[in-house]
């Protein structure tokens, strides 16, 4: 096992298992799953659908608790934490990049980006500036006041990545970023992420089908049905 | 809390957030409008003054009082005037054009009511002819009476032997400074009536319907209604006095139940609205189970996303509420025109307005507490699944 590498390990998952009961039948969705990243790596999920990717990337990201094992990530042993502690916890620690759906209509770009900062210490100014900043990073400076609807979806999920960033997390998770867009938007977020993780230092964790999109991640793990595939365990 | 969301959310569905605000400040209209006839029926009853009584026959209020007995109240240590006063129960023109009329003595009675104004003509007319009458303003403006105009009015109970109309001057034309007694009334000397019966001009049951009684200064009310009544305990005719509120208050449950009628048909307006309200709000929260979903990811807490839910439903009911408060304020002085004689006292009181308020604050909860107590316990997962 690789708990005590050199680096830092930024995710550590051990014996992760959880399940779901449907109808009387216990579905195993994620079989005693281990899983370790290094801070400032960019991991790739792949798996066919319904192999547990999601799942596996909402115990990560603190929205879901597992049956059995421990998720450690970002120092905090996250099966500890109460709901609550959970919140605050992922509104300073990971980003999230949901799959499909994530902006929130009825508002602009920019407010959309500004949501996380409103759970931090700011000022209004400071709001501001930090969203226009990473509206900026992302390549959307001059589509701020737009509302999600008048977006493509290329740039729907590049202001999701804004929002991600904006709070300044060292873990980005991101599901399926690329899953409705065509070549082209598709190369463009991904390259985003890479820029993340290669300029600003974010450990980044990105869950995709795309072969292409996978390749351009240093790492790639392959689930299935619950379990690691031959190549791909995580440390 | 993101509270720019409460607000965004309801001018994203302008047609509906606008039918439902629409729809609210309609029945907080009606609310209030109804809520003030119920009270304007107890204004009578609440302007009362406990220096009048009301002597009764203990039988029924249509069981007349003998002449005798005025004499006999006068003589009562405490009582300081006496008036009688007589249902006539007769019409102008047609059944219909209802207006009550009533043989007084004038110059007690006007001496017990200061309340009472005359706006216009002569008091002194009325308390010397014999045949003249006091008109009240709602009466004189809808049948356009004039101080000198001769009203004819068609007895029921008394009738004339020629066949007849009475008839009546117009010595004057009172207004009311309280709402003691209604401004559509016609008084005339009861003597009138009295010497008429006597005379055989006109037939008719004998005595007094009534008999009020103005006490002295600093006389308990109760101590005197007590001794009246004992005064005729053994005949000929038992008594039964009461205050002049708790005489105007018999009359307000004599018109049946209107109070409980108006209330009933109220508390069916509040709960179609509440309903309707509860409709949209679930709508709303169904609609924005995502965007809730995502508030919670990105770590608002479960009271924030609570919060943004419940101030959507306070938001629309409170501008629901108020424009309706607004409205029943505005309209009232013409609803109180249009009501006129029925309603003497329709009044839009503060009071009726302030539980306006806190009834549309309670809808404006209720009906956000559903959605944001469904959207405290959501979970970002469930809320991201398809189809969910
Ligand atoms: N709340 C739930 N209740 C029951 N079953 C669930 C629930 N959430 C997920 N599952 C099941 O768990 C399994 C894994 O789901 P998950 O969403 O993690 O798959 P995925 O790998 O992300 O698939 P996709 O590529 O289609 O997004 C699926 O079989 C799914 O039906
Ligand atoms: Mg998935």
């Amino acid at each position: 096992m690789s708990s005590t590498a050199a680096t830092r390990t930024v995710v550590e998952l051990n014996g992760v298992t959880r399940a779901y009961s449907r109808g009387g039948e216990r579905i195993v969705v994620l079989d005693a799953l281990d899983f370790a990243i290094e801070e400032g790596e960019r991991v790739a999920i792949m798996g066919p659908s319904g192999s547990g990717k999601t799942t596996l990337l909402n115990l990560i990201g603190g929205l879901d608790k597992p049956e059995l094992g421990s998720v450690r990530v970002a120092g905090e042993e996250l099966t500890e934490l109460t709901p609550p502690e959970l919140a605050r916890w992922r509104a300073g620690n990971v980003g999230i990049v949901f799959q499909g759906f994530n902006l929130i209509p009825v508002l602009s770009a920019q407010e959309n980006v500004e949501l996380p900062l409103l759970l931090a210490p700011l000022s209004r100014s400071e709001r501001r500036a930090h969203a226009a900043h990473a509206l900026e990073l992302v390549g959307l400076a001059d589509r701020a006041s737009h509302r999600p609807g008048q977006l493509s979806g290329g740039q729907e999920q590049r202001v999701a990545i804004a929002r991600a960033i904006v709070s300044d997390p060292t873990l980005i998770l991101a599901d399926e970023p690329t899953g409705d867009l065509d070549r082209a938007s598709a190369d463009s977020v991904m390259a985003l992420l890479a820029r993340l993780n290669e300029e600003l230092g974010k450990t980044v964790i990105i869950v995709t089908h795309d072969p292409l999109a996978a390749a351009s991640a240093q790492r790639s793990v392959h689930l299935d049905k619950g379990r690691w595939k031959s190549d791909g365990e995580g440390a | 809390m993101p509270i720019h969301l409460i607000f965004r959310n309801l001018v994203r569905h302008k047609l509906r957030t606008a039918l439902t605000v629409g729809s609210l400040a309609i029945a907080v209209f009606l609310l209030c409008v109804l809520r003030a006839l119920v009270v304007s029926l107890d204004a009578g009853v609440r302007n009362s003054t406990s220096d009048r009584l009301i002597v009764q026959s203990a039988v029924s209020l249509f069981v007349n009082l003998p002449a005798s007995y005025v004499g006999k109240l006068k003589a009562v240590e405490g009582v300081d005037s006496v008036a009688r006063l007589q249902w006539f129960g007769g019409y102008y023109q047609d059944p219909s054009s209802f207006f009550a009329q009533f043989g007084v003595d004038p110059e007690k009675f006007l001496g017990m009511y200061p309340e009472f104004k005359i706006v216009e003509g002569s008091r002194e007319r009325f308390l010397t002819e014999r045949t003249a009458c006091i008109i009240g303003r709602q009466t004189a403006d809808r049948y356009g009476f004039k101080v000198g105009d001769t009203v004819p009015i068609i007895g029921t109970i008394f009738q004339r032997l020629d066949g007849l109309p009475w008839e009546f001057q117009v010595a004057g034309i009172y207004e009311l400074e309280s709402i003691v007694w209604d401004e559509t009334t016609i008084f005339f000397p009861f003597d009138y009536l009295e010497e008429s019966l006597e005379s055989g001009a006109a037939s008719g049951p004998p005595g007094s319907g009534v008999i009020y009684i103005h006490l002295a200064e600093g006389v308990n009310p109760v101590n005197i209604a007590a001794e009246v009544d004992g005064l005729f305990e053994n005949g000929p005719q038992r008594v039964q006095t009461t205050t002049e509120a708790e005489f105007n208050a018999q009359f307000v449950s004599m018109v049946g139940n209107i109070p409980f009628f108006v209330t009933t048909i109220g508390g069916g307006v509040l709960a179609a609205i509440l309903l309707a309200v509860i409709n949209t709000m679930l709508l709303a929260g169904r609609e924005q189970r995502h965007d809730m979903g995502v508030l919670k990811a990105l770590g608002f807490s479960d009271w924030a996303v609570f919060g943004v839910m419940l101030g959507q439903g306070v938001l629309l009911c409170v501008v629901g509420g108020a424009l309706g408060i607004g409205l029943a304020q505005l309209s009232s002085p013409e609803i109180a025109k249009l009501l006129g004689t029925m309603f003497p006292g329709f009044e839009m009181t503060s009071e009726i307005l302030t539980n306006a308020c806190t009834l549309s604050l309670g809808i404006g909860l209720l009906s956000g507490a559903l959605p944001a107590a469904a959207t405290r316990k959501l979970l970002a997962v469930d809320a991201f699944r398809r189809g969910a």
